[in-house]
């Protein structure tokens, strides 16, 4: 049995330790906004918070998050740039068919916690590991833009 | 005049005779060991060959078994994907291609009709049952050390194996190196043919180690630097070679290049699972080594490896000082002007979720690129390779896994990518091009690209 923090609560969790973390927040605790795309972090779908840091979770075998808190799309937004940026992404009206969207919520979060006023560069380093096949890149840099010019 | 010509002449034999004196010298792999040796019979010290204690009351087969592993046999008698020990692996030299061949007790295309002697022979002297000369691509100048004892051990495990029917595949060599009756004057140069000899002065741990790492593990065949003839010379012993395509590093006990600066339990922790953090993960042809070999080995014979290894001595390479500091968390910063361009826009798509600007992952160890040496050796062939046929390797500790980019991208993409990684993550940048990275490919061929996506 293991014990997580996810989205500020434990939970426990009865799962082999090598299960990728993405397989226990979507089958285990039900947190599907998560989503499958690609299995070898190559697309960035599957994109959570993992000690503040932003993992692909389907390389993270759930027994090396350790004490880390883990924060998903359900639960970013509690958090001040998570709120800003759903915010952002409402007003933008962001996605198109919205598969890759979580996880580039979740990318963009993090980039705003490391970095509030990221220019074109920093955000291209930042998000170039998460693909949109509907092509919302544009729509995703300016919401960016818009949440980091309000965090002002 | 004739005096003169005749003083050239015999300046000639000297210099001929020094060169092949010094030839001779460099095929013992345990010389640089003070200290006299006996025969195993005449040792004192305990076992030194055979199966571990562990295995002292296990049948003959159980201990063929584990001595088949410590030689690792396996890795080069199968192809990949092949039936294990049916041989058809590729070797691509230089000079052509060889194939391993089948080994497993099969009456027409095996080896289910050699006797103990013709084993034996093939073993310690690369001569088949035929007669004929094995090239040595297969080491039996390393398994030449090995006792009559071990090999029919190991042969008695082989013949248990289902017989395979697999044909094998011709070489393909051009003339000289296609006349197999020449290997009879190299071998009369490059094999000693003879058993392992057990040097009193050294602990019963450093002997272990050695017979261990020189008659069955066959080290030095990848580490150590080959002469003109292509025989292992021993002057630079385990100082690092380019074997198929990827770099086996320098594993003497120089500091900066070598392993001296390693302590005891990431180098047991390295050779037992193929990853130590802070050292990064074997790949390649090592991963291969860890996962057919070196993590069936007992604790008690990884630490014997370790003894023999520290006592190897310090031979400097090419490989500057690994850098153990984490580059900067901005892609902005840590690679100067200069950076290639396509390469940095490759690792922010392609890698930087896993690997981080930084080199440290928040995933796992096993994708920490920092103090890693692939990233640190300015070549960047290993780091190439990697990027090529990825990673996929289960171990005791789980799944060690990256995609294979081989296919997906081209050789400029990769050679890009190589250099942009070993500038940012390494002491100095390399200078890796297309034609190096197709060059790269080629000599790695046999090696499977990993498609599995082990999480999908």
């Amino acid at each position: 049995m293991l014990t997580l923090t996810v989205n500020g609560q434990l939970r426990d969790v009865d799962v082999p330790q090598d299960m990728p973390l993405l397989w226990v927040l979507r089958d285990h605790l039900n947190l599907v906004g998560t989503k499958y795309g690609c299995g070898i972090a190559q697309c960035g779908a599957c994109t959570v918070h993992v000690g503040g840091r932003p993992v692909r979770s389907c390389q993270l075998n759930v027994g090396d998050v350790g004490t880390r808190p883990v924060v998903t799309i359900e639960g970013v937004g509690n958090t001040p740039h998570g709120a800003k940026l759903q915010q952002a992404w409402i007003e933008g009206a962001v996605p198109q068919c919205g598969y890759c969207q979580a996880g580039q919520i979740m990318s963009a979060t993090a980039l705003l916690d490391s970095n509030p006023k990221p220019d074109d560069s920093d955000i291209d380093a930042a998000m170039a590991g998460n693909l949109c096949r509907c092509g919302t890149y544009i729509r995703i840099r300016r919401a960016i833009k818009s949440a980091a010019d309000k965090s002002a | 005049m004739k005096k003169i010509v005749g003083l050239g002449v015999a300046a000639i034999v000297v210099i001929a005779l020094g060169f092949a004196g010094w030839l001779l010298l460099g095929r013992n792999p345990m010389a640089f060991a003070p200290g006299a040796t006996v025969a195993l019979q005449d040792y004192k010290g305990g076992n030194v060959s055979g199966a571990p204690a562990q295995l002292a009351n296990a049948d003959l087969v159980q201990r063929g078994a584990y001595l088949a592993h410590a030689a690792d046999c396996q890795a080069c008698h199968t192809a990949p994907g092949g039936a294990p020990y049916a041989g058809g692996f590729a070797f691509n030299m230089p000079f052509g291609t060889i194939y391993s061949t089948n080994i497993t007790p099969d009456q027409q295309t095996g080896i289910g009709t050699y006797s103990d002697a013709q084993f034996l022979a093939a073993v310690h002297q690369g001569i088949r049952a035929d007669g004929a000369q094995l090239y040595p691509a297969m080491p039996y100048t390393s398994y030449t050390y090995m006792t009559d004892a071990d090999a029919l051990a190991i042969k008695a495990y082989l013949f248990t194996l289902a017989p395979v029917h697999a044909p094998a595949k011709p070489n393909q060599l051009s003339w000289p190196y296609n006349q197999r009756r020449l290997l009879a004057l190299w071998n009369v140069m490059f094999n000693p043919d003879a058993r392992f000899r057990p040097n009193p002065s050294q602990s019963p741990q450093w002997n272990r180690g050695a017979y261990l790492a020189e008659a069955m593990g066959h080290c030095g065949e990848c580490h150590t630097p080959r002469n003109p003839a292509y025989a292992l010379d021993n002057h630079r012993k385990y100082a690092g070679a380019l074997t198929a395509g990827w770099r086996a590093y320098n594993i003497t006990s120089e500091t900066d290049s070598g392993i001296g600066a390693w302590n005891d339990a990431d180098l047991t922790l390295y050779l037992a699972t193929g990853h130590a953090n802070g050292h990064g993960g074997a790949a390649g042809p090592m991963g291969e080594a860890t996962d057919d070999s070196l993590s069936y080995l007992v604790p008690d014979d990884v630490h014997a490896l370790v003894t023999y290894l520290r006592s190897i001595p310090a031979q400097a390479s090419d490989v500057p000082r690994t850098v153990t500091a984490p580059a900067p968390a901005s892609h902005k910063q840590g690679v100067g002007a200069g950076a290639d361009l396509r390469g940095e826009k490759m690792f922010a798509g392609a890698c930087a979720s896993c690997h981080d600007w930084t080199g440290v992952s928040p995933v796992t160890g096993y994708a920490t690129l920092t103090g890693v040496r692939a990233v640190n050796d300015p070549s960047a062939t290993n780091v190439a390779q990697t990027v090529i046929h990825g990673v996929n390797r289960k171990t005791a500790e789980g799944k060690f896994f990256m995609p294979a980019f081989g296919e997906g991208y081209s050789d400029d993409d990769i050679a890009a990518v190589a250099n942009y990684v070993t500038a940012r993550f390494g002491a100095k940048g390399a200078h890796l091009t297309g034609s190096d990275v197709a060059a790269l490919r080629k000599q790695a061929s046999q090696l499977p690209i990993s498609h599995e996506a082990p999480h999908g």
